[in-house]
């Protein structure tokens, strides 16, 4: 009964998720400090904070972000300009639909990042070895989601195309792409989260570039504070990238 | 570190690519053309020199490599270590996920609360706890299964949390209208009712805990297959990585074909 | 009126109602954003009859439904079974609802059989009881489908059968036919005429379908829209055993053109609001 009251205020549950957080960190440095734990093993999240200053300043984070971004907005875009085209084909046609589109929804549960050594291989330890693998990684999302997205536009739009004698190129960027926005764009939150993903993981896996690679530099130094500061605020970047693109998604969703 | 907290889409995804599936002869022929034109692109490429020797190895040496692996100790006293990883990862990540996610599902407060935290962090690179991890765990297997088991985690909490709150309203009103005991509600009406979303969340979460336990092993590791695809790297063997990595690619294919039909969510 | 008249009569005929409504009232929230759902209906259910409660779209039928199914158990005034006041489910109220509310994951027989496995009854007899009331339905053969294999309207004989098969006293049901196409409707009313006829069941029918309800009663609780009060209650004295047949003839298009001179005033009210609460939405 007092728990049903108070969910109806809105603030009250985030404000006891947020207020957890912050009291499991106080209770955190507690411990720490009477040495229950293992302070060689959890550093202080005071001086978790307090590192992050020199994350900034010495570590040049910013710096890192903007390499990190630039392999990012290349795989993206890259995401894009190949997986919205694929997607179209394989709508227009049917008999390669039905081929290939079980190879490419089994490719979006394969473990393909796994394939980064052959990467590094053809490109060395470049950002192209970590663009090419993103890409790799991202496309299937986008490509089903497309298809989806243009399948599922409604009969009915498509027949008012036909009786006002709309030419294929019209009937696609009038008609077809409009409606199948909301979809594609799903698809395109799905891609973009699993480039992201891919980025950063590959930087941190072969010790290249942006952030990734400095929670590996900073592990490696066994700098504490550092790597968990480091990891934190990855983690409030793609915390930050989702909820941009989850907003995106759900003003390009036909109110309804 | 692929599909993790996207879960939702790729299944229904997948889904409606089965609806589009036509398994007739001139799909059957389609897909074989593509197929072959790519192997006999790819030979001509190889055998061309136009590449870098052993980047685009011939199919042929691949296909003697894939032979000659299936045929070493090495190969599965590595595919032993990892399939345990995995297996701990999926058990320990599950039984965690599915608690928390009924939790969160059962309860409107604590939903709003800490689900906000669940969701966010599902799609985050997981790859980079794993120094954590190992400061935790140490080097060994521990750290992956952690690492493994906390990708899980989050997968799975959240189709528990998302199926518990989607359980029909009208069956839960079919329950009390028939005056079902709380046990009766949930054995008959809560636990038949989110089968397939907690399911669908462990053959995802399967997925999940495969490319991070690989890919924990490639990083820091001195056993495993991700570790052999290190060591192979490490020897410029082409063919062998390629062949090790199609091997990969199918043991994991098989294996979320398999929790496919046995918790009878597609694949 | 008409309910200090029939009550008269039913005592001294010294047959007690199986269901008795007294002045209930329902009120969602308070203060200025509430909204009264329902305000001082009454009437009663005798043993056998069945009584249909008809209304515009949002006229309050659904939290009637609710309360006297026990699903909604704070109102005022009392639902009365044996004297009993219904707070939560009672034994002996079976509801057949709206929505689909078949177990997908439970075959025909299965699904029928529900109440009986929540009562701890064997086996065998629970199947031999299924069986029964799958067969009265109509479904015999269908038993080991699953319910994504059958049709709405033979889904929805499902959900009556597993209530039927708990032997309620009352039948309670809120528009089950709403989901499903006219020709069905009328069919599916003749079979419930006949089981209704069969099994002297106790009825009460939430619906906002004239047709229906006129083809199926024996009395007609006409409410108003918003809020929901008894506006009339009107008696068919159409002949019975009673088929689908009925519509066509000259009694029947005498109630329904009676009920909807009632309903028409109603229904236009509440499309009036509507309409003005849609305006409303789309300017803020």
């Amino acid at each position: 009964m007092a728990s049903s009251s108070l969910a109806q205020h809105r603030a009250i549950p985030i404000i006891l998720g947020a207020s957890t957080i912050i009291g499991a960190f106080v209770v955190l440095e507690v411990l720490l400090r009477m040495g229950v734990v293992n302070k060689y093993v959890v550093p202080l999240p005071s001086q978790v904070v307090m590192a992050l200053e020199r994350i900034i300043v010495e570590e040049n984070i910013f710096g890192r972000m903007r390499e990190t971004a630039y392999e990012m907005v290349v795989s993206c875009v890259m995401v894009i300009v190949l997986g919205v085209p694929i997607g179209s084909l394989l709508y227009r046609w049917r008999s390669l639909r039905s081929a290939v589109l079980d190879w490419i929804a089994a490719m979006a549960a394969a473990p393909l990042v796994l394939a980064f050594p052959l990467f590094l291989v053809m490109f060395g330890r470049s950002p192209t070895t970590v663009i090419v693998m993103s890409v790799i990684t991202g496309l299937a999302p986008i490509i089903i989601k497309t298809t989806e997205g243009l399948l599922g536009v409604r009969p009915v739009l498509i027949n008012v195309g036909r009786s006002l004698k709309l030419t294929d190129a019209q009937m696609f960027r009038m008609i077809l792409l409009p409606a199948a926005l909301p979809t594609i764009f799903s698809g395109i939150r799905l891609s973009w989260t699993f480039v992201l993903i891919s980025v950063v993981g590959i930087e941190f896996l072969i010790n290249l570039g942006g952030l990734g690679q400095l929670i590996n530099d900073l592990s490696e130094r066994y700098d504490l504070p550092g790597t968990y500061g480091a990891i934190g605020f990855v983690i409030l970047v793609s915390v930050a990238f989702f909820m941009i693109l989850e907003r995106v998604e759900t003003w390009l969703r036909p109110a309804k | 570190m692929a599909a993790t907290g996207q879960v939702k889409t790729p299944t229904a995804t997948m889904g409606w690519a089965k609806s589009g599936r036509g398994s007739s002869r001139s799909t059957n022929m389609i897909r074989a053309g593509i197929f072959f034109g790519m192997a006999i692109s790819w030979e001509a490429l190889s055998r061309s020199g136009l590449l870098f020797r052993d980047v685009v190895p011939s199919l042929f040496s691949i296909w003697a490599s894939i032979w000659k692996l299936v045929a070493s100790p090495v190969f599965y006293a590595n595919l032993q270590v990892t399939a345990w990883e995995i297996f701990a990862s999926l058990a320990i990540g599950s039984g965690l996920g599915i608690t928390v996610g009924i939790i969160l599902g059962a309860n409107r407060f604590l939903g709003a609360a800490y689900e906000p935290y669940v969701y966010y962090i599902a799609p985050t690179p997981r790859i980079i706890f794993f120094p954590v991890m190992i400061m935790w765990f140490g080097v060994g297997v521990a750290s992956k299964i952690a690492l493994g088991a906390l990708s899980c985690f989050f997968t799975v909490a959240l189709s528990t949390a998302g199926g518990m709150r989607e359980v029909d309203k009208v069956l839960i009103r079919v329950g009390r209208s028939f005056r079902a005991t709380p046990w009766q509600m949930a054995t008959k009406i809560y636990l038949p009712a989110m089968r397939t979303p907690v399911l669908n969340g462990i053959r995802l979460g399967f997925g999940t805990a495969t490319v991070t336990c690989l890919l924990a092993e490639t990083k820091l590791s001195n056993q495993g297959l991700g570790y052999m695809i290190m060591q192979i790297y490490a020897r410029f063997d082409m063919p062998s990585l390629y062949g090790l990595l199609i091997i990969v690619f199918i043991i994991a294919g098989v294996g979320n074909l398999i929790l496919g039909k046995v918790t009878g969510t597609s694949a | 009126m008409t309910l200090a008249t029939s009550a008269a009569s039913d005592a001294a005929s010294g047959v007690q109602p199986q269901l008795v409504i007294d002045r209930v009232t329902k009120q969602f929230g308070e203060g200025p954003g509430s909204v009264l759902a329902i305000d001082d209906m009454s009437f009663n259910v005798m043993p056998g009859e069945f009584v249909s409660v008809i209304g515009p779209s949002g006229c309050g039928k659904s939290t009637l439904f609710n309360i006297i199914g026990g699903l909604l158990d704070e109102y005022a005034g009392d639902v009365l079974i044996e004297r009993e006041r219904i707070a939560g489910p009672h034994k002996a109220v079976g509801m057949v609802f709206q929505e689909e509310s078949t177990f997908p994951w439970r075959n025909v027989i299965d699904n029928v059989a529900f109440p009986l496995e929540l009562l701890g009854v064997n086996k065998s007899e629970r199947l031999d009881l299924a069986h029964h009331f799958i067969d009265l339905v109509g479904l015999k053969g269908f038993e080991k489908l699953m319910p994504s294999a059958l049709s709405g309207g033979m889904r929805q004989r499902v959900s009556i059968a597993r209530t039927l098969v708990s032997k309620p006293q009352i039948l309670l049901m809120d528009e089950p036919f709403a989901a499903l196409d006219e020709q069905t409707r009328l069919l599916l009313g003749d079979k419930i005429t006949q089981i209704q006829q069969d099994l002297n069941q106790t009825t009460l029918l939430i619906t906002h379908n004239l047709t229906e309800a006129v083809q199926l009663s024996d009395r007609i609780v006409v409410m108003t829209y918003r809020p929901g009060k008894v506006k009339r209650i009107v008696d068919i004295k159409l002949p019975r055993p009673r088929t689908s047949d009925v519509v066509s003839s000259d009694a029947f298009g005498h109630y329904v053109a009676e009920i909807w001179s009632d309903l028409r005033e109603e229904a236009t009210r509440g499309m009036v609001d509507s309409e003005s609460a849609q305006r409303g939405g789309s300017r803020g």
